[in-house]
């Protein structure tokens, strides 16, 4: 047995640091190596294109005031000196961890990792494509921050023993299409739904600190201030052309959170052993996490889902039974599950929402 | 561009690797300045790259550019957006059970 490897946090010289880190590496390479499956962690983002003219068309100076305060204050960058290790950082016994709990929680590193990681990829292609001087800067200072979140759960991965892999560089990658409309909305609600679910978790474990168990989770509160910003930042974009918010577009925007409220339902629901070491109910969660999402989005969207509809919950269990029994299924069977899946969509598609007017200035500052 | 052939181009192209604590990202370049459109694929030649921990890697290299026919171009266009839901953090796993 080695003795136990020093943490780069400990180091006070960078010399020290690299050293340790070098060290970890030796020990990973011929011990964890072996652990084929935990070795080696592929990242595959994913790449967009877009319409680039229509963005950079964008015209921000209905939103002048509000838009100079949020990208000064992006600039200013409050959190750089948060994305450190120090003392709180506690030793984190992974292979006391039990199993199930270690597999479901590396697997949310990953995708968290990943998310970060293809937001970074989309966010500086925007920025490179642009000619917009406000909208390429916006879309530089988010590539920032979210290679910032990436790196700091890297390390986080690193000490599980994971190493990632950046191997579709080299391996073929198509580039998809989406409209920035599109964009718009299903960014705005991911850096909003990520708010209330890390401000969500932060406060659970504030009050309930035996619940926590990996230190990742105290850095959570000013993370979650970095997708708050990012989402007041589409909020004022969607804020400068009227027409993106009404008309048609109301459908589309109660698509997207209907498709995403209920897409985090699923996938919360995929790791039980996670929650329950959190002391979460995925059910509590889920409905802690739409309540401060919606309340959120009212600064921008003249409508809300009405999660206390009777038909809500009732269709969300049922979409996610549906999911559950389509996996592994084959021919009638995975039919069935796909039209269950499909008919429980369009019940919480049709639940009548709530509508409100939307206020003139759309900025919000994080509450929770 | 053909409607239905597809067309191959190089272009050499910088990589970019940040693999440190700050960041952690990853960017291609195209050097001569070349535009990526809807269903075209992309792969950069050449073995692996990785940079150590720590450290920012910068290679020149040549991608190959795989330019999408006319019509494949217009259905990604068409198509595309289905996918969108990818943009979010906890998009669907693979598997509905981990």
């Amino acid at each position: 047995m080695n003795a136990p490897i020093k943490h780069t946090a400990d180091a006070t010289t960078v010399e020290e640091g690299l050293a340790i880190a070098e060290a970890q590496d030796k020990k990973f390479n011929s011990e964890m190596a072996t652990e084929t499956a935990m070795a080696n962690t592929l990242l595959t983002p994913r790449f967009y294109t877009t319409d680039f003219e229509e963005m950079d068309a964008i015209d921000v100076s209905s939103v002048r005031e509000d838009w100079d305060n949020l990208i000064d204050q992006m600039v200013r960058d409050p959190n750089k000196g948060h994305f450190k290790k120090n003392e709180d950082w506690d030793q984190v016994d992974w292979e006391g961890m039990e199993p199930e709990l270690k597999k479901e929680f590396i697997d949310f590193l990953i995708s968290s990792c990943t998310a970060e990681f293809s937001g970074c990829v989309l966010y500086k292609e925007m920025k490179r494509r642009g000619n917009n001087k406000d909208i390429t800067q916006l879309f530089q200072l988010m590539a920032r921050d979210e290679a910032r979140h990436a790196g700091f759960i890297n390390d986080a991965l690193r000490e599980a023993g994971l190493r990632v892999n950046l191997g579709f560089l080299t391996q073929k990658k198509k580039y998809t299409y989406f409209r920035p409309k599109f964009i718009y909305y299903a960014t705005y609600l991911s850096e909003k739904i990520g708010y209330a679910r890390y401000i969500t978790i932060f406060r659970h474990l504030e009050a309930n600190p035996e619940y926590r168990f990996h230190p990742i989770f105290k850095w959570f509160e000013e993370w979650c201030n970095d997708e708050f910003s990012h989402g007041e930042a589409f909020a004022l974009l969607m804020k400068t052309d009227p027409k993106l918010t009404s008309g048609i577009n109301v459908y589309w925007i109660k698509f997207f959170l209907t498709a995403v409220y209920a897409t985090m339902y699923i996938r919360d629901h995929q790791r039980p052993a996670f929650h329950k070491a959190l002391g979460v109910d995925p059910d509590w969660y889920a409905h802690e996490v739409f309540t401060k999402t919606s309340k959120l989005t009212e600064q921008i969207y003249p409508i809300t889902l009405d999660i206390e509809h009777p038909r809500w919950q009732r269709n969300l269990e049922r979409l996610q039974k549906a999911n559950v029994d389509m996996v592994g299924a084959t021919g009638i069977n995975k039919l069935i599950a796909q039209v269950r899946a499909g008919w429980a969509f369009v019940l919480l598609y049709t639940i009548p929402t709530k509508k409100h007017a939307t206020p003139k200035s759309v900025r919000l500052e994080p509450v929770y | 561009m053909g409607l239905l052939k597809k067309e191959v181009e190089h272009a050499p192209c910088t990589v970019e690797i940040s693999h440190k604590f700050e960041s952690l990202h990853a960017h291609v370049r195209f050097n001569n300045g070349a535009v990526i459109y809807p269903g075209d694929e992309v792969q950069v030649q050449g073995p692996e790259i990785m940079a150590p921990f720590g450290e920012i890697v910068s290679e020149e290299r040549e991608a190959k550019i795989i330019r999408a026919s006319r019509l494949e171009q217009l259905w990604t266009r068409l198509t595309g957006d289905f996918e969108v839901m990818e943009l979010c953090e906890f998009s669907f796993s693979e598997d509905a059970r981990l």
